[in-house]
This record gives structure tokens, C-alpha cells and sequence, in this order.
């Protein structure tokens, strides 16, 4: 099957062709462009910004795109665009885009759920799309964090998942970004706190675990924040030095880590999973990734635990293309042909909430 | 607490769940078409007042950090009210409200639209302003609020 994909959510604008089946994928051509560079001199995302950037790069990215992959648009069996969660005037652009295509070339289209997306992005790799048809990787745990969302997930295959819980407050992505800030990092603050944490000492300060010891699969960043808040008001604005920044990324870095591996571990055992997934753009998070990978060698060495390739990690249109793919098992309902007729964006989609 | 409310229009809060509370009888004061501008710094309890303020409006979902989303909706179904907006203005720089959407929101009079960072952008003339403030007891916090409200409640 040819997949067209098309993701706008945030500030990255992304396209792809995926040939794929159940048993082998082909990533044909992948664009991403990233606004990053764009956003960063006002410290934070401008949605008129990102829109207009997104108008303007998708369709040179989407002839790029068709080029690198030799594909003509006859050829593509299913259109998947990222239809939310995202930012209202990013979504749009995708969507709207999508389903101009869609009529124009008579092609089906399919809204895809961003998060569906993280949760698929694992498998994005041959070896790892092997493990993705077998009975015996399921069921997983797939935890997914990004700078908008924290959520555990019981799938049973790929395209069935149930919420087991999620952040009540802040997103952990949300919560390095926010450190970042007390601390003047740069924007994007999150990669900014992890690079420091190297130099820091994890145990310097002893900062909560929230709600780690509490049943359940929730989460909650926002006492963990005022913790580091509180601890750096302690400093004087001129004693806060390399040293203590450090620290202070270290001993927040670790905190978040091991609410996020003790949750996760925890659904592992209950649920007898036998496959840990770990996605979003907070898995880039190489801290996380060690961790993850010691323990479970330790705790559980039968369980896979799989993390995306680097550049799955952040927003892209493999993913979603992939998701739109498994969503009816490679199948393609007729009804998909006039969907472009219904299709809106939706910015606050959750993927729970179906 | 709601004798208090009426005539004086600032509060210490002794943990983050008497924020809530306080969320929570603020709500039952609105009618549809307020406009509430939450001004405070990291942790100073913007998004806890909100969750009670939900709360009082009926509300079952949990308020999450809109500040990755920058805009979410919740239902209501309260007197005339139908929608609660919630919007964070943390990742804008300083905006016209028309760029992230919100005219739509505002003065609808069946709508509460609650901004926070709200000084970051251009407000509308009507806004009650809330503002959360630290206290030297770090569970504490000092809120104020704009005689806009005491007004309107009588």
C-alpha cells in the first residue's frame, strides 16, 4: 500500500510516502521541515507564524517529496494527514491541504490522531515492523511524552489502545520547557535542561517523585515545577552559577525519569506486557532511554522495550502515515473517498477520548 | 466565604486546595461572557484556581496546562452557560488576541473565557483581572482580584 502523509500539528511541517504492508515497510521520502530557527527569537511558538510558514512550505515539500520518492500521484491508495491534537491554525494548513488533494485526485483520505501517531512510531524500523505482526509482542505498555502530553497506554496490538491514565496538570515535556525558563535557557528549553543535567549531580536535591507511591497511572508535574521553583529561589540571582544550574537539571531530570519509569514498570507487571513502548518528543531524551534500558534488563530482560529512531521522535509524517495504515489493517473503506467532505481540523482531539 | 468575596477583593490562600476552593466559589458569580485574566508567575497557582473554578461550573473533565495547546474547550452546562475557554498565553509573545483565535470567545455570553499570562496580550476592556501572587510560605499564596468582580456580583 502507498501512503501519502501530511503533518502540520505544531511548527514542523513534515510529508511522506510509506510503502508498506504487514509484512515490510518502505519509507520511500521523508521531508521535515522544522520552524524552530523561526519561532526561537520570541521565545516561544507564534500560531500566525506557523501557519503561514506551513502555507508556504507544503506544497514545494509535497513536490519534493513526490520526487524523492518517484511517485505519482495515481499511484498513492490512501491520503493521511494529522487532523489533531495540535494548534488550530497549524492543523489546518495539513488538513485543508489534504483534502483538496484528496478531491482533486480522487484519492481516499484518512484524519489521523498526532498521538496515534507517537504511539506507531516505534515501529518505523524494519527490524522493529517484524514485531509488530507477532502475537507474542503484545500486549505493551506504550508511554508517551511530549511537551503537550503524558499518557500511559495498554495496547493489545497496534491499532487498539486503552488510557490507563495521564498527567492532571502538566505534560513533562511542558515541565523541562518551564524549568528551562526559571533557569534563562534558551528556547527550546527541554534538550537545553538534559544537556546541562550531564554536568549535574542527579541527587544533589532531593525533589518529590509525584504521585509515584499513589495507585493508578496518573501523573502530575506541577508540584515538581514549584519544587524547582522553590529550590532555586533559595539562590540568590548572582550565586546561581554553572554549578548550581547544573545540579538543578540533574536532580529535576531525574525526578521526572523516575515518575515516568516507575508508572510504566508498574502497568508492565499488572498488565503482563511483554512489550514496553516509549514515544513522543520527550523520548529523544537519551537520560531516559539509559535508564529505561538498564532497569528493564534488570527487572523484566524477557519484555522488548522499544524506543522510535532519533528523528521518529519529534513530530513527523511517518507516523502518521503509518498509524492511518494499521487504523483499518492496511484496508481501505470506500467510505474514505468522499471523507474529505466531513474532515475538519480538531485541536483539542484526544485520543482517549473516542 | 462568599460574604468575604463580596466585599473585599483579595484572599491568603493556605494550600493549593483552598486556591481551588476559592476557584470553586468564584465560579457560582458567573454568567456567561466574563472574561477572567489569571496574572501570576510559575506555580503561583493560576491553573489550581482554575480547576476549581471548572469545578464550579459543573465541569467533570480535569482542567489540564493548556500551555502546549494553547487554547482548550470544556462544555458547561450551567445556567446559560455552554463553554469554558481556557487559554495560556505562556509560549506567545505579545499578541493580538485575534492571532490565537479567541474573538470567536469572547463576548459570547454563553461563554467564560479564562486567560492565563493574560498580560502578555491586548485584553478586552471588560476583564476581570486575578492575580496570584507567592508567598513567603510556600504553600501560601496572596490573590487578588479586580473590583470588576465585587461590582458585578452585586
Amino acid at each position: 500500500m502507498i501512503i501519502l502523509g501530511i503533518e502540520t500539528s505544531c511548527d514542523e511541517t513534515s510529508l511522506v510516502i510509506l510503502k508498506a504492508n504487514k509484512a515490510k515497510i518502505d519509507l520511500k521520502a521523508l521531508t521535515i521541515s522544522s520552524q524552530t530557527k523561526l519561532h526561537a527569537p520570541w521565545g516561544g511558538v507564534v500560531p500566525e507564524l506557523a501557519a503561514r510558514q506551513h502555507t508556504e512550505n507544503i506544497i514545494p515539500l509535497l513536490q519534493e517529496t513526490l520526487a524523492k520518492a518517484k511517485i505519482k500521484p495515481a499511484q498513492i491508495d490512501l491520503i493521511t494527514v494529522t487532523q489533531g491534537p495540535g494548534l488550530i491554525t497549524a492543523l489546518q494548513v495539513g488538513v485543508e491541504t489534504a483534502k483538496t488533494l484528496s478531491a482533486a485526485w480522487q484519492k481516499p483520505i484518512l484524519g489521523v490522531n498526532h498521538i496515534a501517531g507517537h504511539l506507531v512510531s516505534p515501529f518505523l524500523s524494519s527490524s522493529r515492523w517484524t514485531l509488530a505482526n507477532k502475537k507474542t509482542t503484545w500486549p505493551a505498555i506504550a508511554l508517551v511524552v511530549s511537551g503537550g502530553h503524558t499518557e500511559i497506554y495498554l495496547m493489545r496490538s497496534l491499532n487498539n489502545w486503552k488510557l490507563l491514565g495521564k498527567t492532571l496538570d502538566d505534560a513533562v515535556g511542558e515541565a523541562f520547557d518551564k524549568v528551562a525558563r526559571m533557569l534563562n535557557l534558551p528556547y527550546p528549553g527541554g534538550p537545553q535542561v538534559a544537556k546541562l543535567a550531564q554536568q549535574g549531580d542527579a541527587k544533589y536535591f532531593d525533589l518529590p517523585r509525584p504521585l509515584l507511591k499513589k495507585p493508578g497511572y496518573d501523573f502530575s508535574f506541577s508540584g515538581l515545577k514549584t519544587a524547582v521553583l522553590y529550590t532555586l529561589q533559595k539562590y540568590k540571582p548572582v550565586a546561581r552559577g554553572e554549578e548550581l544550574v547544573a545540579n538543578i537539571c540533574a536532580s529535576f531530570q531525574q525526578a521526572a525519569i523516575d515518575v515516568l519509569i516507575g508508572k510504566t514498570l508498574k502497568a508492565a507487571v499488572e498488565f503482563k506486557a511483554r512489550t514496553i513502548i516509549v514515544g513522543g518528543g520527550v523520548s529523544a531524551n537519551q537520560k531516559l532511554r539509559q535508564q529505561f534500558q538498564k532497569i528493564v534488563k534488570e527487572k523484566m530482560p524477557k519484555v522488548n522495550l522499544l524506543f522510535p529512531d532519533l528523528k521518529f521522535t519529534g513530530d513527523n509524517a511517518a507516523m502518521v502515515a503509518l498509524a492511518g495504515a494499521v487504523q483499518n489493517n492496511f484496508k481501505v473503506p470506500k467510505k474514505l473517498i468522499n471523507n474529505w467532505q466531513h474532515m475538519q481540523a480538531n485541536a483539542n482531539w484526544e485520543l482517549w477520548d473516542d | 466565604m462568599n460574604k468575604k468575596l463580596k466585599t473585599q477583593n483579595n484572599i491568603i490562600t493556605k494550600n493549593s486546595k483552598a486556591t481551588e476552593n476559592l476557584g470553586q466559589l468564584m465560579a457560582k458569580e458567573l454568567n456567561g461572557g466574563e472574561t477572567l485574566a489569571l496574572l501570576g508567575n510559575l506555580g503561583a497557582g493560576k491553573t489550581t484556581f482554575l480547576k476549581g473554578l471548572a469545578k464550579g461550573l459543573g465541569i467533570k473533565q480535569t482542567i489540564t496546562s493548556p500551555t502546549f495547546v494553547l487554547i482548550k474547550v470544556y462544555p458547561v452546562k450551567k445556567k446559560n452557560i455552554k463553554q469554558l475557554v481556557h487559554v495560556d498565553c505562556y509560549r506567545l509573545p505579545a499578541l493580538e488576541l485575534m492571532a490565537i483565535g479567541l474573538n470567536d470567545y469572547l463576548n459570547d455570553p454563553h461563554t467564560i473565557v479564562a486567560i492565563e499570562w493574560a498580560n502578555k496580550i491586548k485584553l478586552p476592556p471588560k476583564t476581570i483581572a486575578i492575580k496570584f501572587l507567592h508567598h513567603k510560605n510556600p504553600n501560601q499564596r496572596t490573590i487578588t482580584w479586580s473590583k470588576k468582580f465585587n461590582k458585578k456580583v452585586y
